[in-house]
């Protein structure tokens, strides 16, 4: 076989992808992922990160309730490291209807998961940020999880499974012969170099994006491009995911999530061609806060770090113009029964809660048409950096006594800090000091993790994500990256677009603290540092 | 949407720029690497321990509560009360024998007050202090404070008449120093402040305000004492009208802003009657009180501004009044930390630190060469005194002995 | 307590304008929420040509050294700016061909000095670089501090060892004409970056770092003890909060420090600064000068404040308090008899006055003649 060659090809870079990926390599696939951009890069990394319960689900769609409570249980054992268990509260607030409770408590039984009836004062107590008003409170075992990090480690399994990442590689066609497709065509976005892989099945794991990679091969899949809009919060002002308990509407989550909070999210039918470039309007942002002070009164003197948004990728099968009612389940398409295309499958729909479950469908689907007669075993085999429970038991084997910073690199890469350890005093040196990122961690991200930006090296460390949003660690990460890829002259050009996708973030809620950050940032990169 | 007119966060944390000027003037950070900084173990660190209080950094134990980073943070952030609230919050270790003594001054005082000969003879002896090096660490370099045979409160008690005499009153919170080591200082005072006709009454029963407690791991003790202390200022302040003043900036600061910030207690309707005694004779002189000077004093002065007399922005009363004073040659010293910060310099694994801390302050004052120190805290004259061999007085004690006497 | 003129704001603009009155016999006070943004100064007065006499004087008593050249400066990242009236120990060169060959030195481990973009700047204009870095077993104290290897960290240890940076350097230099160092020399001993030009027989340049900046520090820090020596009183730390007014002339302040003990003065001065300085003041409905209420030049659309490009010009950076042609500040359209406003309160960028260092200087000295007049 030759070296352009495999057994399957994914398309998209997202958890779906990266989680299919790694089922693939697991039961001993070769496998090829490309994507056109960087991980996590669309859905995936543009949501709450919420480690649903599926209590959200219970009244109106049972199979999704049940399948994210199965999931949630599963990501606890084997993504340890990127999920933070902090159960979650649905609250009844004097304009709710209390007895909706009773019929939410009775679906969340139904679909196995648990939910307690608790009284206001115990809800208090458990999240003393929670709105003082509340009449009625349920405790579900909701959670958070780090998106970026649960794709990395994926992708990172994938790998050590044999498998090949293209990063940065756009699909521009698809080798047909016949009814069957046997390859993809495709160009390096930064280099322009040109490329054909071939392989008997070509999974498309490309969320809304997917539905032009089927256009691509000829097929029509009914998909709705949903934007959903949410606000990062400065700080934790919760440790409890905060939920209302009424039927599914605006900004009424609230989760906590590493250092920071996020709000989310609002819905709105969005035409294909704005799905690259979404951004979040002023009435979206008066929305987010106004209902998101209902949850927690706090968010209302709380810094705004970001505003962002995000596309999901339902399938629709009516047209209702709100997007809400459509299901969220998983939709796994075997193109050949669809619509006698061969080699070719669609995996969508779903949930980040969910992208594992819809990687075993896809996974299984490949395996069928392979002829390949293996298991799943990703359900029970620990994500690398997950096979501890928790970064305090990581900490505890590695440093005697651990400073802030290595508590953080435990949290943040799990047991693989291990290999970070025994690193010269420069290698403890902070980069980033709002997330407390040091050279260590970031020359490791950058040798194993296939970084070729700041965005990328953003989205695998959290550097720029802390309060200074880049302003100090930035120009420091450019020269590390200036270093590892020996090019100044194309660092500076990325250094400049990692400020501007900053900014991105920033402008729409470019008043107070981050108005005045933002002024800062402003005058020392181009009147101090000459950028 | 009427909502994020402001932000603000406990200590205002959130309005923290990133941009690195706290740390240009942490004393500590010059000389002790092992200290994350005012702003990783302040703003920063604080988004971790919200996140999780696993993120807490016994580190912060280097901290001086100098407060000098938040006279310097151009964004208003209370760094260092951020910093000692995390210690009071995550720090669940039981306080050594050694700093359980060295917090417990008025303990200590009356103790130590009735055998004061034998106690300095003793505390003053090279064994003690070997002993005391080897076996609680207090650093044998350091010359400790003297013990008065009689109490500032004996002495004044017994003057109570007298000074109900006079129209006016102001209650005098004297604090441990004054009272067991110093009493000279209290009766100083009482000498100025009864040439502008206005007599001193004690409080109740003041104890110590607490501040050694609470920069030794003994919060819940100094909350004890902040009870009790605002329950006796209540009585003096809203039941009397009168006004509050202190000798020392440290005791000041705390009962003002500590009380509430670090413990909880409130104070809302007793802090602004809390006052430094120099701005209290500074605001009667404002207001046409005169004092007459002798005309044969003359002294070269340095003034040094305590780190939390900086902080609650009241040295320039002590300059001005001393300024005041027609032979005075003033110097204003430029404000730094000497150093001893209360109990830390004379724990033994920082009196190396404290000493560097404080040299350039030393140097300066040896550049200028006065014929005396002035600065409103005990703490700092020791250092002072024992780094420098100069002289330092409260700018309350030089007052006293340049006023002209009527006899 | 009573002073001639208050001033509010104690950044480079406060403090001409306190030490030029001072020298005019004034007695003044200057409030200061802090330190200010002569923290992150590059050491150049933008769009300043020539020093006025006043200037000169203000910081030649100060013990800052200027000079001026119609040029060019480098900047860290390897880029280059017009400049003019700088800082002594910044560079000024009349093109960016400034050398052949040239030697950039930096620490090992120091993090906020660009070397390899330097390098690349240079090279780009025909320059031949070298990076080579320094090993100073006085800087390990520093670098067992993940957080502390700072450029003022550093300068504190240079103030003491920089004649071995002299050595070390003289050691590695080959046949380059031209050494670059980082700026991190004479935070408290203002002769030791003229004596390290003396040492090293090349050019040598001093480059900025990522702030906090070196000559920043230290001029303010010689700003500030010039005015003290005046008998200027410098209320570090302390912030206005409330202004007392009748009709068009302000009476006094209260500041948070001395709360019921106003401050009284014939003339006040705002100086307090730009956005993040919170001179200025913004929430989602408008942006407001937050201790006299002033009259703030802005646009209501909170959507035209902002650039979608993060490199283009800022409009905010442009907003600041409205003034009359002598920079006596308006409230409600009405310019106050005594109250003046300086420096970046008036926007960071001011059609005639200019920007940044230049803004602060010019505006401060012009209002300091109104006061005399």
């Amino acid at each position: 076989m030759n070296a352009n060659e495999f057994d399957v090809i994914i398309i998209g870079g997202g958890i779906t992808g990266a989680g299919t990926q790694r089922d693939c390599a697991m039961r001993g696939l070769r496998t090829l992922l490309v994507e056109r951009s960087d991980i996590a890069t669309g859905a995936t990394g543009r949501n709450h990160g919420l480690l649903h319960s599926g209590a959200r689900y219970a009244v109106n769609d049972p199979e999704s309730a049940r399948e994210c409570i199965e999931e949630n249980m599963i990501l606890r054992r084997i993504a340890a490291h990127c999920i933070d268990e902090t159960d979650g509260l649905f609250i009844t607030l004097p304009e709710d209807d209390l007895a909706y409770q009773a019929r939410f408590v009775e679906a969340c039984k139904r679909a196995g998961i648990a939910a307690e009836v608790i009284d206001p004062s115990e809800a208090r107590r458990l999240e003393p940020s929670v709105n003082p008003e509340l009449i009625g409170a349920v405790k579900v075992p909701d959670g958070s999880v780090d998106p970026f990090r649960l794709c990395a480690a994926n992708m990172l399994d994938a790998k050590l499974h044999g498998g090949q990442v293209r990063l940065y590689t756009e699909v521009t066609g698809f080798i047909r012969e016949g009814n069957t497709l046997k390859g993809i065509h495709t160009r390096h976005l930064q280099s322009g170099e040109e490329a054909d892989f071939y392989a008997p099945v070509i999974v498309n794991a490309c969320g809304i994006w997917g539905h032009h990679i089927a256009e691509m091969a000829g097929i029509k899949i009914g998909m709705y491009p949903a934007k959903g809009a949410l606000l990062i919060f400065a700080h934790r002002v919760n440790n409890v995911v905060i939920n209302r308990c009424r039927k599914p509407s605006n900004a009424d989550i609230l989760v906590p999530g590493d250092t920071v909070c996020v709000i989310g999210t609002t819905s709105t039918h969005i035409p294909f061609e704005e799905c690259d470039n979404v951004a979040v309007t002023p009435d979206e942002v008066n929305l987010l806060i106004t209902e998101g002070v209902k949850l927690a009164p706090s968010l209302s003197s709380t810094r705004i770090l970001r505003a962002y948004a995000g596309v999901r990728p339902l399938v629709s099968a009516d047209d209702d113009p709100t997007g809400r009612n459509i299901s969220r389940g998983i939709v796994c398409l075997d193109h050949e029964v669809r619509d006698g295309l061969k080699g070719f499958v669609t995996i969508t729909g779903g949930k980040l809660m969910t992208y594992r479950l819809m990687a075993e469908m896809a996974t299984d689907l490949v395996c069928k048409k392979l002829g390949v007669d293996k298991a799943c075993e990703t359900a029970a085999t620990p994500l690398p950096g997950s096979e501890e429970s928790s970064y305090e038991a990581v900490a505890k084997k590695i440093w005697e006594a651990p400073s802030t910073a290595q508590k953080a690199m435990a949290s943040r890469l799990g047991t693989r800090a291990s290999r970070i350890r025994n690193n010269t005093p420069y290698d403890d040196a902070l980069i980033c000091e709002c997330e407390e990122v040091s050279v260590g961690e970031i020359n490791a991200a950058i040798e194993q993790m296939d970084v070729s930006t700041l965005t990328d090296l953003r989205r695998r460390t959290r550097i720029g994500m802390g309060t200074c949003q880049g302003e100090f660690c930035a120009c420091r990460a450019a020269s590390l990256l200036a270093k590892a890829h020996g090019c100044v002259e194309k660092e500076r050009a990325d250094l400049a677009n990692f400020l501007n996708e900053r900014w991105k973030g920033n402008y729409p809620i470019s008043w107070g603290d981050t108005l005045r950050e933002a002024e800062y940032t402003q005058w020392v990169y181009k009147h101090v540092l000459g950028l | 949407m009427k909502l994020q007119e402001i932000t603000q966060s406990k200590y205002n944390f959130e309005e923290c720029m990133k941009c690195t000027v706290c740390t240009a003037y942490c004393p500590v950070l010059q000389v002790n690497p092992l200290y994350p900084g005012p702003k990783q173990a302040g703003p920063d660190g604080e988004r971790l321990r919200l996140k999780d209080p696993y993120f807490f950094n016994y580190a912060l134990k280097y901290c001086l509560n100098c407060k000098r980073c938040e006279v310097a943070c151009p964004s208003g952030v209370n760094v260092a009360d951020l910093i000692q609230a995390a210690r009071i919050k995550y720090e669940h270790t039981q306080p050594k024998l050694r700093d359980q003594i060295l917090a417990s001054t008025d303990f200590m005082g009356k103790l130590a007050r009735p055998f004061a000969p034998i106690v300095n003879r003793v505390t003053g002896l090279g064994i003690t202090k070997t002993a005391l090096d080897a076996m609680l660490k207090i650093d044998r370099q350091r010359t400790f404070p003297k013990y008065s045979a009689s109490s500032f409160e004996f002495w004044l008690r017994h003057r109570e008449k007298e000074q109900s005499a006079f129209p006016e009153k102001v209650a005098y919170f004297h604090g441990c120093y004054v009272n067991y080591n110093y009493p000279k200082l209290g009766k100083d005072l009482v000498k100025v402040l009864n040439a502008l006709g206005v007599g001193v009454e004690l409080l109740e029963k003041e104890k110590c305000c607490g501040i050694a407690m609470i920069t030794n791991g003994m919060s819940d003790k100094a909350t004890r004492n902040a009870v009790h202390n605002v329950e006796v200022l209540r009585k003096a302040v809203v039941d009397k009208g009168l006004k509050v003043v202190t000798t020392s900036s440290t005791c000041s600061l705390t009962l003002r802003d500590e009380y509430p910030h670090l413990l909880n207690v409130d104070n809302a309707d007793v802090r602004d009657s809390i006052l430094v005694a120099s701005r209290f004779i500074f605001e009667k002189l404002e207001k046409g009180a005169t004092l007459k000077f002798r005309p044969d004093f003359h002294r070269k002065i340095a003034y040094h501004t305590p780190c939390h007399m900086e902080k609650m922005g009241w040295g320039v009363f002590s300059e001005k009044l001393l300024r005041m004073i027609p032979g005075v040659e003033f110097t204003l010293l430029d404000s730094a930390c000497c150093g001893i910060a209360g109990t830390y310099g004379f724990k033994k694994e920082n009196y190396a630190a404290s000493q560097a801390i404080g040299a350039p302050l030393f140097d300066q004052i040896r550049s200028v060469n006065p014929d005396l120190v002035a600065c409103d805290c005990e703490t700092c004259k020791w250092q002072i005194e024992m780094s420098t061999g100069y002289p330092v007085a409260n700018p309350i004690s030089i007052l006293a002995d340049a006023l002209e006497t009527e006899k | 307590m009573k002073f001639d003129t208050v001033i509010i704001g104690g950044g480079l603009a406060g403090l001409v304008a306190g030490i030029s009155l001072q020298r005019k016999g004034q007695s003044t006070a200057i409030v200061s929420t802090g330190q200010n943004a002569l923290h992150f100064f590059s050491g150049s007065f933008e769009s300043m040509q020539e020093a006025p006499p006043e200037m000169l004087s203000v910081f030649g008593d100060a013990g800052i050294r200027l000079h001026y050249q119609e040029g060019v400066r480098l900047m860290p990242l390897g880029s280059f700016r017009p400049s003019c009236l700088s800082l002594e120990d910044i560079s000024l060169f009349s093109s960016p061909q400034f050398a052949r060959k040239v030697l950039v030195v930096n620490f090992m481990g120091y993090h906020d000095f660009f070397s390899s973009f330097l390098a690349e700047g240079l090279e780009k204009q025909g320059m031949q670089c070298r990076i080579r870095l320094l090993n100073l077993p006085e800087l390990e104290k520093l670098e067992q501090s993940p957080s502390e290897m700072r450029s003022v960290q550093i300068a504190r240890t240079m103030d003491r060892i920089w004649e071995k940076v002299v050595q070390e350097v003289r050691v590695l230099l080959k046949d380059e004409d031209t050494v670059v160092l980082p700026q991190v020399f004479g935070l408290q001993d203002t002769s030791v970056p003229g004596r390290i030009k003396q040492g090293i027989p090349a050019q040598v340049v001093f480059c900025g770092t990522q702030p906090p900046s070196v000559p920043g520090i230290r001029t303010q820090m010689l700003l500030k003890r010039r005015y003290e020596v005046l008998g200027g009183t410098y209320l570090m730390g302390d912030e206005a909060v409330e202004a007392h007014v009748h009709e068009a002339r302000v009476h006094s302040i209260r500041t948070r420090n001395l709360d019921s003990h106003y401050l009284e003065a014939g003339h006040f001065i705002l100086a307090t600064g730009g956005l993040f300085s919170k001179g200025l003041r913004s929430n989602p409905f408008s942006i407001f000068e937050p201790v006299f209420g002033l009259d703030v030049d802005y646009n209501p659309d909170r959507n035209a404040w902002y650039d979608k490009n993060f490199a283009a010009d800022q409009p905010y950076m442009a907003y600041g308090v409205k003034t009359d042609a002598t920079l006596h500040a308006l409230s409600g359209g009405i310019p106050f008899e005594n109250l003046f406003a300086i420096g970046s309160v008036l926007g960071q960028t001011h059609p005639e006055l200019g920007q940044a260092g230049g803004l602060a200087v010019r505006s401060a000295l012009e209002v300091v003649d109104q006061i005399m007049k």
